[in-house]
């Protein structure tokens, strides 16, 4: 941890909130969601990346970040980026398959949207932060 | 094999400097002066002039290009 640049320990600790989030998240809705659910997961995703970004920020002295943090970044955002698309056009025509074939209860429906919505905006987050810091022990 | 190669580790070692106080003086962090010191990550010219200006040397004499190898038979 001490070798980690400022930027680095930042992307770990947002790839650990993610996952600390999103797995339980997605374990205890496997058969049945809801919005308070939904709700209660994003909220606290956000309460925890704030207060673990404040730690790490407290926590290191050096917070100096450069040309190549930068340069790195947009490689992780343009992977991102891709993540997102993709996975919302696949997770939409996965529902839509599902509602269009009668294993989905249309009442259900907007729920099941904000899931994947939701699922889709970690799943591009944990994608923009694993290329980032493959990008910073990697040749950019 | 071409790209760019310099002699940053040689000039750190000339003058008894550490990654990060070279890191310091630049103004980037001590991963990036490993990244350019192990030719993974060609700084802009901005730093390479500064870093060219720390060890009191001019610009070439840090960093190298070498073209790539293009030996086309018959050219």
């Amino acid at each position: 941890m001490a070798n980690l640049s400022y930027e680095e320990r930042s992307l770990y600790g947002v790839l650990v909130v993610n996952l600390a989030v999103y797995l339980p998240y997605l374990f205890l809705s496997r058969y049945s969601n809801s919005l308070t659910r939904i709700a209660g997961a994003m909220v606290l995703l956000m309460a925890l990346q704030i207060l673990s970004q404040a730690v790490i920020a407290v926590a290191t002295r050096n917070r100096l970040q450069d040309e190549r943090d930068k340069q790195i970044r947009l490689y992780g955002y343009r992977a991102g980026y891709i993540a997102f698309t993709g996975l919302v056009g696949t997770g939409l025509s996965l529902l839509w398959l599902w509602a269009a074939y009668g294993h989905l209860d249309p009442m259900r429906l907007a729920i099941q949207f904000l899931s994947v919505l939701f699922g889709t905006i970690v799943l591009a987050d944990i994608a923009r932060v694993v290329t980032q810091l493959i990008a910073h022990r990697r040749p950019v | 094999m071409g790209g760019i190669r310099n002699r940053i580790r040689e000039l750190r070692g000339d003058h008894s400097m550490t990654q990060q106080e070279l890191a310091d003086q630049i103004g980037v962090t001590r991963q990036t002066v490993i990244a350019i010191e192990l030719d993974k990550y060609s700084p802009s010219l901005e730093v390479a002039f500064r870093i060219a200006t720390i060890f009191a040397v001019p610009l070439e004499q840090v960093f190298q290009y070498q073209p790539a190898s293009s030996n086309k038979k018959g050219s």
